[in-house]
């Protein structure tokens, strides 16, 4: 099967700014995508968190666009819009009845331009940020546990925190920060505009023109140092959990670069390993052993070094050093034998469904075609990853799994639940030391972003257990 | 901070006008019944090769037997561990060879199979979803591991915050009425056997209460002859139509307060019944919703967020099912600001019930509503979904055509009646799930009583 390739039209204004186009006119909606080359990999020491919380900033206010009407002007439009913050970088995007075009880009201009900060609205807005970080972390079973064994995964601190941050780093940021911060980051030549939909492409040519043409560059920022030692930082810790009501097994570690001609071969291995109820580990685990009663995993895509992690719930009576012996011996298996012909089969299938089911939204399109455009200079990718995945070989599978999936070069963690279930209002169950020569655990530090929670609503389905990824990445 | 001070650009001042309006073609669902009652839509759309299908039951959660709460979302978990012809095993692989995803799940009042794929896989897609549906097996090993995870899974929720929540509010608000169970119990779980399961699944998974709906780059007549083949042999069976117990009557505002020692946040749920989805006045509560709590710029994020700082977000959920309803407002709060927060909920809670809204209010709600509507219309599982939800509810057939007439004609008056009607802050619960010894004295002055309960779900001692 062959996919048709979508059209892609990509210059750049005089001040830099790189502009990628996409007209599609089957639905008459308009996406729109802003990613700023940005993220928690440049922030600097006592100030982590800091992109993240000034991602907020932006919602407050420019030159002509009042505290909070951000959000008004788009959904008294009739759109959708959110903004979120990564390791690799910020982005802002919104979704507009295809005629509202202008509306967005006079918003996101706006903000470009002329970012308005005031004491107040910066502490109204670090309470809103603390309040998320103690939602999707400090309040919630594993999420900091799993922040911790990024910490352990990688040795540079670029890499190593956590986006969400530190309170009291937080705590420290200030006007002048946020100044520095937009004079340095959030300039046009640091950033690309995406837009996908229902448009006329000379219109909206005009109109980028129009909003984002006066716009003055400023200089390259500096450059970020994510270079990794092969060794993970740390080799084993446990984590006492004061929210979990069963213990769990967490393993990390180092992965090639995205789009480094590594990086392929491992992403699928990880799939082969993880992804649903055919692959190895459920197969192993859940369904052979009996020994788990979830595992889940998955890689943490990066333009330096990523990672890749397992998670995995024991069952009780089950030792974490038999699931991990287990876990060992599957990948070990994969690395001496390689995928079979039929997981080949399925790899390819699932990457074409995967790529057309993706294609179906103009927001989807409009962030990948940001991102390669960001990253690689390159949104053309956008209609040839899916061969360069498709070419991949048993042989390389194989070789991957091997190089970098090595079972001793693992950060591991155990998470022991501080009141095991059933023991309320008891003794609470004394913490594991630390193994010596690790670094102290910093409670309440970095993590892996969990879905943001949907208000008490009706009974739904849900998987209890709610499990972390490894693409951390923080809403507004 | 202004990067272009010398720059005086005038246009800049007001947001832009839109540009002219362009046209969403909806699109033209066609819908047949087979001689067993099964009803079929199919809605083609050829803009990329993908098969999406959905097969869904009139029959949910609220349908378990009175002695197996959870028995329906045990019973579809276990869809895709056995066949007559299929292991659990060959069921994961076989999906997965030709890259499809099915997946079978229950709300309160629905049960659904639904399942994706390229549309070269169509076949083989569709055969799979009618065997795991029309032909499961629960062989009793994967039964007996699916009730060792299920009872690992009832422990393991206990540590979420929002669950605990969600299930004190469930057991105030609904009462005897099975939209109070939220999770099957240890002995539920225990007493589901082989026998129970093939005998529920007879008895509701039955054509002349299914819909399935077929869209995508598909050819009607084939489909068509490959359900009939499929499905057709399929036996009817007797609906059973479902009576329940009415809602508990509310008589004052009592906190529920369910202590989670050390707890960082205190979740809030605020809430009273109120009414069911198929109501007159759905389309007027939808807008009050939508001014009141649905989204960032409405009433409660503008205050308890953007003002306060209480929380990273503030909303109200519309819980309008099948039989019954609840309104809800929700925010996970920093414990030291619990009463505050409080206080600014029902400041909200009771201006929309004594004053009109302004003009510009509503008619920003209507614009988000109006607009957001082609946004869901943009994939296949999205325009599905909403096909299923109009003909599960017994909406009308011009559902989608008038849906945006329907909220441009909801006025002022309307918006503050059903506030008034269906909002009851006087009777309200209040569900907070967070440290109780922190919070306790902070609730004190919005509540004429307090309930304590640990994070088992017991009572606990005053």
């Amino acid at each position: 099967m062959m996919l048709p390739p979508i059209p892609i039209e990509q210059y750049a204004l005089d001040n830099g700014l790189r502009v990628v186009l996409s007209e599609d006119h089957s639905v008459p909606v308009v996406s729109v995508a802003v990613y700023y080359d940005v993220g928690s990999r440049n922030e600097r020491e006592g100030r982590t968190g800091f992109a993240h919380l000034f991602e907020h900033m932006m919602f407050q206010g420019s030159e002509n666009v009042p505290k909070a009407a951000h959000f008004q002007y788009i959904f008294n439009s009739g759109g959708t819009m959110n903004g979120t913050t990564s390791s690799e970088r910020t982005n802002y995007f919104e979704t507009l009845p295809a005629n509202q075009l202008p509306l967005a880009l006079w918003l996101e201009s706006d903000r470009m331009r002329s970012l308005k900060v005031t004491q107040e609205n910066l502490d109204n807005q670090r309470n809103a940020v603390q309040e998320e970080k103690r939602l999707n972390y400090d309040n919630r079973p594993y999420s900091n546990a799993f922040l911790r064994l990024n910490e352990l995964i990688f040795k540079n601190p670029a890499n190593a925190h956590s986006t969400i941050g530190s309170m009291a780093d937080l705590d420290a940021a200030t006007i002048e920060d946020v100044q520095e911060f937009f004079r340095i980051y959030y300039a046009p030549n640091n950033a690309v505009v995406a837009i996908v939909g229902d448009f006329d492409a000379a219109e909206a040519r005009a109109l980028v023109e129009k909003y984002f043409a006066t716009i003055p560059p400023q200089p390259v920022p500096p450059p970020v140092d994510t270079s990794e030692p092969p060794e993970v930082a740390g080799r084993h810790e446990t984590y006492l959990d004061p929210f979990a009501q069963l213990p769990a097994l967490m393993l990390g570690w180092k992965a090639p670069a995205r789009r480094s001609p590594d990086f392929y071969p491992l992403a699928l291995a990880g799939d082969l390993l993880l992804e649903g109820e055919s692959s190895r580990l459920y197969q192993k685990l859940v369904k052979g052993d009996e020994s788990v009663i979830a595992v889940q995993g998955s890689i943490g895509e990066r333009r330096g070094p990523s990672s890749l992690y397992v998670f995995a719930i024991p069952k009780p009576g089950q030792t974490t050093a038999d699931i991990r012996h287990a876990i060992d011996a599957e990948i070990k298996q994969l690395a001496a034998e390689g995928p079979t012909a039929g997981e080949m089969e399925k790899l390819r299938n699932n990457l074409l469904n995967d790529s057309v089911r993706g294609r179906q939204s103009t927001m989807y399109r409009a962030q990948r075609l940001a991102e390669y455009a960001l990253y690689d200079g390159n949104p053309e990718l956008f209609n040839s990853e899916l061969e360069r995945y498709l070419r991949v070989t048993p042989e390389e599978i194989k070789a991957a799994v091997a190089r970098d999936l090595d079972t001793d070069n693992t950060a591991l963690i155990e998470v022991i639940p501080a009141t095991p279930a059933g023991a309320e209002g008891e003794t609470p169950a004394p913490a594991s030391e630390p193994i010596p020569n690790e670094p102290e655990q910093e409670p309440g530090d970095p993590p892996p972003q969990v879905p943001p929670q949907p208000p008490a609503g009706p009974t739904s389905p849900t998987d209890p257990i709610e499990m972390p990824t490894a693409q951390a990445e923080q809403k507004i | 901070m202004n990067q272009t001070e010398t720059l005086v650009e005038a246009f800049r001042r007001e947001p832009p006008a839109p540009l002219a309006p362009r046209t969403l073609t909806l699109p033209r669902p066609e819908e047949t019944t087979l001689a067993n009652g099964m009803r079929v839509v199919f809605v083609e759309n050829r803009r990329l090769p993908l098969v999406s299908y959905r097969l869904a039951f009139l029959s949910g959660n609220a349908d378990d037997p009175p002695d197996l709460p959870g028995l329906t979302d045990i019973l579809t978990g276990m869809l895709n561990e056995g066949t007559a012809t299929r292991t659990s095993r060959q069921i994961a692989d076989a999906v997965a060879r030709i890259g499809a995803t099915i997946s079978a799940g229950a709300n309160s009042d629905y049960t659904t199979v639904g399942a994706g794929a390229l549309s070269n896989y169509q076949d083989e897609t569709l055969e799979l979803m009618a065997d795991l549906s029309l032909r499961p097996s629960f062989p009793a090993d994967e039964l007996e591991l699916t009730k060792q995870n299920a009872l690992q899974n009832l422990i393991a929720q206990r540590g979420q915050p929002a669950f605990l929540a969600n299930e004190r509010l469930a057991k105030v608000i609904y009462g005897e009425h099975p939209y109070a169970t939220v999770a099957p119990t240890p002995a539920s779980i225990s007493a589901m056997t082989r026998e129970r399961m093939a005998t529920f699944h007879r008895e509701k998974f039955i054509p002349n209460d299914a819909i399935l709906i077929v869209g995508g780059d598909v050819e009607r007549e084939a489909v068509l002859r490959r359900v009939e083949e499929l499905f057709g042999a399929w036996q009817p069976g007797h609906v059973e139509p479902a009576r329940f117990p009415a809602l508990p009557k509310r008589a004052d505002r009592v906190a529920y307060l369910v202590d989670r020692p050390g707890s960082a946040q205190s979740n809030i749920v605020i809430a009273n019944p109120a009414i069911k989805r198929t109501d007159p006045d759905y389309f007027p509560m939808l807008v009050m919703h939508t001014i009141l709590g649905a989204n960032a710029s409405s009433r409660l994020f503008m205050n308890l967020r953007e003002e306060k700082g209480y929380t990273y977000g503030a909303y109200t959920s519309l819980d309008a099912r099948r039989a019954a309803g609840s309104f809800r407002a929700t925010a996970e709060v920093r414990t030291s600001v619990t009463g505050d927060s409080l206080k600014e909920f029902f400041y909200e809670l009771s201006r929309i019930r004594e004053d009109l809204v302004s003009e510009k209010e509503l008619r920003d709600a209507q614009s988000y509503l109006t607009g957001i509507f082609p946004i869901r219309l943009e994939t296949l599982d999205g325009l599905l979904d909403q096909l299923m939800q109009i003909r599960l509810f017994g909406l009308p057939a011009d559902y989608l055509e008038t849906y945006r007439e329907r909220i441009e004609a909801v006025t002022r008056d309307e918006v503050r009646r059903v506030a008034r009607e269906q909002l009851a802050p006087d009777t309200a619960a209040i569900v907070i799930v967070g440290d109780a010894a922190a919070v306790r004295a902070q609730v004190q002055p919005y509540a004429e009583t307090i309930e304590l309960y640990d994070s088992t779900g017991q009572g606990k001692e005053k």
